[in-house]
């Protein structure tokens, strides 16, 4: 029987389990990787004490304090794939079929990249389709590409994209967008980049590979069609709360509830902490510092049991 | 057994691949399909999709890094 299992291996799942190390709880931190979100970031610039890091090396160093806590135990590979409430304890089935029992449960399982779900969406994913910029922006170069989404990663999609494409269109679907103004104005000031604003994604087109992007002009009530070769897709998270479902209350995104004091949920015995929970502000550093918080208030309710 | 790489710079998941292999003492070829067109066309050819990783193990395609896939295939633990 453990003290605590932590679910996820992300910022907040790591920091919990170098927490549990130090307050000497009998620890097990369950993930199918570790690493997380953060990993894909190129250049992560806004980490306490470091001006500049790539999201890889950030969760290395992580990794790395955390594997020097020898009392938080490590299973990846073999993801936690149902949770069962036996009274006041739990049991946490794994993947290959192994059974935990535990005291407490810290849910931080983050989010995942919300998929663009239209016709020809799924089909056309890795055939010109793309979640990942830094990764595939080379494969395009001298193409025509669409990026989709007017939040900070669309922005970022886009700039990755400047340096190899031919054009690149960005699809808001207001008009209004919401990213860094630096990373705008950088944008605005390129005569390869071109804003379409009020645009609703319809379809997406393609024979082998994508070949075009059919969206709504909302201003214009009509639909129209881009010739490109590439979809970059930035629209959002969702939540990795699919597990906690019925166990613990979540808001209408999903999300879970938790008591921003100590990160409890609904559930007595369950906390959250990261991007799964209903946090208003999505980052690393708070991820890390609200998955402390929870392994602080976890220690008190072990030592209220003893 | 011969393994070729497709990677470029910036995406992770080829360093976490590469990594793996040099962990494992696993030697491999690697080419950067963004500053070479004649790779990148023989990747897509090769898988049929525009990813990257992609790696070629004797003939076999493997598309994005999973550990467990390559472990199994390479015969490590």
């Amino acid at each position: 029987m453990y003290d605590l299992i932590i679910i996820g291996g992300g910022p907040a799942g790591m920091a919990a389990g170098i927490y549990a190390g130090r307050k000497k709880l009998s620890a097990l931190l369950i993930s199918k990787e570790l690493g997380g979100q953060p990993v894909l970031s190129a250049n992560i610039q806004n980490w306490i004490g470091l001006k500049s890091i790539s999201g890889y090396d950030l969760m290395q160093s992580i990794e790395d304090h955390l594997r020097s806590e020898k009392n938080t135990e490590i299973l990846i590979d073999d993801p936690a794939v149902f949770i069962r409430k036996k009274g006041d304890f739990f049991e946490v089935e794994t993947q290959s079929g192994k059974v935990f029992g535990t005291k407490t449960i810290l849910v931080a399982t983050g989010s995942r990249r919300r998929k663009l779900d239209v016709p020809g969406g799924a089909i056309y994913e890795g055939k010109g389709v793309a979640y990942c910029s830094t990764c595939d922006a080379p494969l395009f170069e001298g193409k025509e590409v669409a990026v989709v989404g007017g939040g900070n990663a669309g922005l970022e999609a886009v700039v990755d994209l400047l340096n190899y494409a031919s054009k690149v269109y960005l699809l808001v679907r207001s008009d209004v967008l919401k990213g860094d103004i630096v990373t705008q104005e950088k944008i605005k000031a390129s005569p390869k980049a071109e804003i379409i604003w009020n645009a609703e994604v319809e379809e997406v087109k393609g024979g082998d590979f994508v070949t075009g992007i059919k969206y709504h002009d909302k201003v214009s009530d009509t639909s129209k069609e881009l010739l490109v070769s590439g979809i970059f897709v930035e629209i959002g998270l969702l939540p990795n709360s699919e597990l906690f479902e019925g166990l613990v209350d979540m808001n209408e995104g999903k999300f879970i509830i938790i008591n921003h004091q100590t990160g409890a949920t609904s559930s007595r015995g369950i906390w959250a902490a990261g991007d799964v929970s209903d946090g208003l502000y999505k980052q690393n550093n708070i991820a890390v510092g609200d998955a402390v918080k929870a392994v602080l208030n976890i220690n008190s309710y072990l030592n209220s049991l003893k | 057994m011969k393994i070729k790489i497709y990677s470029t710079p910036a995406c992770i998941y080829c360093r976490m691949a590469k990594e793996f292999f040099t962990k494992n003492n696993i030697k491999f070829e690697e080419v950067d399909v963004a500053a070479d067109r004649r790779a990148a066309e023989e990747m897509v050819a090769k898988s049929h999709q525009m990813g990257v990783p992609v790696i070629d193990i004797d003939g076999e395609i493997f598309i994005g890094f999973n550990r467990r896939d390559l472990a199994e295939k390479l015969g490590i633990k």
